[in-house]
């Protein structure tokens, strides 16, 4: 992992910090613990702030403070702000929104310093992070009642379209943090506000829930101009990449836009229960299970040895605590070849019996016992394509003829397939994609009759019709930046710069801020590659909800942008080290190091950052990028030889080395996709992670998935089915978004008498040369009823 | 001023038809407030109260019964909006590029002007033009503003803005075109009138309030809890 710092003796030390964690790694590698990883939309309100803020900028926090203890007084109260009662908090703050619209550059930046001040709840006096917390949420509502974030969001426009500074900086040799002060400081004051509005206290009051929902509303309402605070972000990604703005401080931006759509589009798992709201409303049963609660409460398993491993293992293993074990278990040192081991399970839960031969059954009510799992944690599906093709065949097989469209007539069939079918059908599963195609077609099929009816116009339906124009270059962006800031990047041959908003204007001179910086290049990637990560995966899953069409116009914008062989590039690294990454330096992380005493910084504290047995972040967005890539390539042949084509099986495998369970389930279902294209061969020398696709994997009933054989593959266009899928799409987006794109022909006929007045008509030289002669042929002369005309 | 009324009264018709002199514009009788069927209601009868007394502003702004606070807040932006076109033509006069080359108030405050996309530094009767057709385009749009009887909250919360960048026009003027001001001021007490509303509704801090226009200026607090 490249530091991007050109300094020589940086490498150096680097090396030295990798190499203690790799040596701490091997040896602890067979004992290596489960990672204890909830996911959830976003890290703890407290990670969140910290990482808005890089180490390079710590130097600012003095100035906000400053900028604002200068401007205000208040002889009543030691010019304190926390003592100060609200009728003079608010005079201030109006004050300063009226500093902010003046023409002096001066003024109004000493005024946007001293509400970041006051966003950052006036740290300097507070004692505590309890009081701190409460400060920033109480500001930070007073700010918004006063509309200082429409005023903000102004700031942001005029800023973005500031064409002297850009080009100041293109012009540089090196652009760094100083390049985008302004910028920074009017991101972060956006950022907090969105971040306090995401996270409220407990004890919030009723005005603030009020103002949150107002808030909500705001982020998708345009507050300047026509454009949306998401489609200003994206076009200043779109800026970026361009080149025509290389000062914009794009981890904030993108950190920002990510936040923004999660608070006004809604989290994951609200998308959860409106899934099952929406759902019933079309007569469907709920999902079977809560992806989330699953995944908490499954266990990883052990990762596939290979065979450099087997060779350095010395030592005996731990002993496995109790708990059943199939006939198929062997000592772990039998098996020299290089063959994967058995699975086994280490923590010693009970498995399946009997598991490789019959076919799956449904889960057995779970025994009293809390922890062992004896069940397989998803139910398993069918879908109505496969409960049809299943008929189809039977019928063929032992009646001759089929019956086209009927799933319920069994006659002439002999009774095991009765049971069959009524097995399938137990477990048949009617997605909401299936109905909106379908409702699609009659649509098209049926203009007049079956039309669309009211679009809701929900935040994602906005959200969507705002970023649609110009969504194919926004993707194109963001997976450049994603590119940039993956680790195994090279750094130089990039056209846009990532770092220019965290390297410092003066490169460092001391061995000291040589690896304060090293840690904060990468820690500034991570950041990126998170922010990335997690607006992606936002966007697909609402989009999917909404309409599965919005969905799959943004994913095939990404595929041709090349997200899968990004996705498989990004994890072609050492991910067990990316994952227990320690970027960080916890004693600079705000809010802590602006409140009480600070630490002296040393290279002790350097070297040992947190004391996390992991890194959330980066776990984090590992378990996004998979999930973005199992979404692109669920249930679309082409894209799923894409993943065998990139030889994907060895890079996913090497992922599973990670003990978390939901990032090992969406590797699983990777691989699963593609097992039957890998050939005999593989599925013999990989039988553990056989094992752990079966146990962990949803099973979809008359799967061939474990021994099909489509090495001769029916040869794919990958053409066709995309050009296909593309014809669809753009269908739907015609005729949601583009009313004038309706056939003339189906289009009422106007007979307004009025409409002929708004109408263009050109007149010839010659008729307006002539018109006299025209009026006194045409009007004068001729004797018109004019009742007539206009009552006819 | 053109206003359409709708026939509330059979008897009565309150229409400025063609040829109407300048002395018997508008000259009806009043109409009360339940009577009148139209979707612009409100609007009516604010310009019928101010047509009876300009002076009496706490009548002009006591709202009717029924009428929701955010029309109401609304359809008096409005009002102010259409009469400011009066001093402004007003201004036109005296307030030239060359003298009055920015937007001041008092010396210490020189304004941009937010009605473009990127906020301009536009000489006093540009950002005076350019602020009332923003404020305009703004209370006319469809998107925030699509009925004149219900009004969304969150469209509400914009006309403090709108306010704010309007009441610079009163303070230029009040400080730069002193004799046109008060010209102006005797003739339709509008800068008192928007003091008053913007106070009694909490649109505007009494800070931003700089010109000295109503006599009891210091007493208003009471009044911004409304």
């Amino acid at each position: 992992m490249e530091a991007g710092s050109k300094k020589e003796g940086l490498p150096k030390l680097r090396d030295i910090l990798r190499r203690q964690r790799d040596d701490s790694l091997s040896e602890s590698m067979t004992e290596c613990p489960d990672i204890e990883f909830l996911y959830e939309d976003a890290d703890t309100y407290n990670a969140e702030l910290a990482e808005l803020f890089s180490y390079t900028e710590d130097s600012e926090f003095e100035l906000s403070k400053k900028k604002f203890e200068d401007g205000f007084v208040n002889k009543d109260c030691e010019n304190k702000w926390t003592k100060s009662s609200e009728s003079v908090q608010r005079k201030h703050i109006v004050f300063l929104q009226n500093e902010l619209e003046v023409v002096d550059k001066e003024r109004r930046l000493n005024a946007m310093w001293s509400l970041l001040y006051l966003v950052q709840g006036v740290y300097g006096e507070c004692i505590s992070e309890e009081e701190h917390r409460d400060w920033t949420h109480r500001n930070v509502h007073l700010l918004y009642e006063q509309g200082l974030f429409t005023s903000f969001v102004e700031l942001l426009s005029m800023e973005t379209e500031n064409t002297a500074a850009a080009s100041i900086a293109i012009r540089k040799m090196a652009v760094s943090v100083i390049d985008s002060s302004d910028l920074r400081l009017i991101l972060s004051v956006l950022y907090i506000m969105v971040e306090v509005m995401r996270s409220p206290l407990d004890t919030e009051s009723d005005e603030q829930r009020h103002n949150r929902s107002m808030f909500m509303e705001d982020l998708v309402t345009p507050l300047v101009g026509e454009e949306i605070l998401p489609v200003i972000l994206f076009s200043m990604i779109t800026k970026f990449c361009s080149g025509s703005a290389p000062h914009f401080p794009m981890k904030k931006v993108l950190l920002l836009l990510w936040k923004v759509v999660l608070v006004s589009v809604g989290g994951l798992r609200e998308l959860q229960k409106k899934k099952n709201e929406v759902r019933e409303k079309y007569g469907l049963p709920p999902l079977p299970e809560d992806t989330y609660e699953v995944c908490k409460n499954m266990r990883a398993s052990s990762p596939p040895t290979s065979a450099a491993d087997l060779i350095e293992q010395q030592m005996p293993r731990r002993a496995f605590r109790g708990g059943k074990r199939s006939s198929l278990d062997n000592d772990p040192f039998e098996n020299s070849n290089g063959e994967d081991n058995i699975f086994n399970d280490v923590d010693g839960n009970a498995r399946q019996s009997s598991d490789e031969d019959t076919p799956p059954t449904p889960p057995r009510p779970a025994t009293p016992t809390v922890v062992q799992q004896k069940t397989l944690p998803w139910k398993p599906k069918v879908r109505q394509k496969d409960l049809e093709q299943f008929l189809d065949t039977t019928r063929m097989k032992f009646v001759g003829f089929q019956v086209k469209n009927d799933l319920a007539s069994l006659a002439g069939l002999p009774h095991p397939i009765h049971e069959g079918v009524k097995v399938l059908k137990e477990h048949l599963y009617i997605s909401l994609t299936e109905i909106q195609i379908k409702r699609e077609e009659e649509i098209a099929k049926n203009p007049f009759s079956k039309p669309e009816t009211d679009v809701a116009n929900s935040p994602v339906e906005i959200l969507f019709q705002a970023i649609l124009p110009n969504l194919p270059q926004y993707m194109i962006a963001l997976l450049k930046i994603l590119l940039a800031a993956a680790p195994t990047s090279k750094t130089k041959t990039d056209s846009i710069n990532i770092l220019s908003d965290v390297l410092p204007e003066v490169m460092p001179l001391t061995v000291l801020q040589s690896m304060k910086l090293g840690i904060d290049v990468n820690r500034h990637k991570e950041i990126i590659v998170k922010a990335i990560s997690g607006l992606l995966l936002l966007l697909l899953k609402h989009f999917k909800l909404n309409h599965v069409y919005q969905f799959e116009f943004m994913s095939q914008h990404l595929v041709f942008a090349n997200c899968i062989p990004l996705v498989l590039k990004f994890f072609n690294q050492n991910i067990l080290s990316y994952v227990t990454a320690k970027n960080s330096i916890p004693c600079l992380d705000y809010p802590g190091s602006v409140i009480g005493e600070q630490p002296e910084l040393t290279a002790e504290t350097l070297e040992s950052g947190d004391n996390q047995p992991y890194c959330w972040r980066n776990l984090f967005s590992c378990i996004n990028l998979l999930r973005i890539l199992n979404k692109l390539t669920k249930w679309k042949h082409s894209r799923t030889m894409m993943l065998v084509v990139f030889k994907s099986a060895p890079i996913l495998k090497r992922a599973l080395k990670v003990k978390q369970a939901m990032m090992q389930l969406y590797v699983l279902k990777l691989l699963k996709m593609q097992t039957k294209y890998l050939g005999r061969q593989w599925r013999k020398s990989n039988m553990k992670t056989m094992s752990a696709i079966y146990q962990k994997v949803r099973h979809r009933l008359n799967d061939d998935w474990a021994y099909g054989n489509d090495m001769d593959a029916r040869p794919w266009d990958f053409q066709a089915e995309e050009c296909a899928l593309r014809a669809c799409v753009d269908r739907f987006n015609q005729r949601r978004y583009n009313p004038h794109s309706a056939d003339p022909d189906f289009k009422p006929v106007d007979t307004c008498l009025h409409s002929v007045l708004g109408e263009d008509i050109d007149l010839t030289e010659e008729f307006k040369q002539n018109y006299e002669r025209w009026l006194e042929m045409e009007v004068y002369s001729n004797y018109i009823d004019w009742d007539q005309v206009i009552n006819c | 001023m053109k206003m359409k009324m709708a026939d509330g009264n059979s008897a009565v018709l309150r229409r400025n038809r063609p040829g109407t002199k300048a002395e018997d514009w508008c000259n009806w009788s009043d109409e009360a407030f339940e009577e009148m069927d139209s979707t612009l209601a409100v609007q009516q009868f604010i310009q019928q109260a101010i047509r009876k007394d300009f002076t009496n502003i706490e009548e002009i702004l006591t709202p009717p019964e029924g009428v929701e606070e955010g029309v109401w807040k609304y359809e008096h932006l409005r009002q102010f909006c259409m009469e400011l076109n009066g001093l402004c033509v007003k201004l036109q006069t005296e307030c030239h590029p060359e003298q009055c080359s920015q937007m001041t108030a008092t010396e210490q405050w020189i304004f941009l002007c937010a009605a473009h996309k990127t906020p301009k530094e536009c000489p006093a009767i540009d950002y005076t033009r350019h602020t009332l057709d923003g404020a305009a385009c703004l209370l006319n749009s469809n998107k925030y503003f699509p009925s004149r009887v219900c009004i969304k909250e969150s469209s509400v919360n914009k006309l403090g803005s709108v306010c704010r960048r309007v009441y610079r026009i009163f303070s230029h003027a009040y400080f730069h075109h002193r004799t046109l001001f008060d010209e102006y001021e005797n003739e339709t007490y509008l800068c008192r009138r928007f003091t008053k509303f913007v106070t009694k509704y909490n649109l505007m801090s009494k800070d931003n309030l700089i010109v000295p226009i109503l006599e009891d200026q210091n007493a208003i607090d009471g009044e911004s809890e409304a």
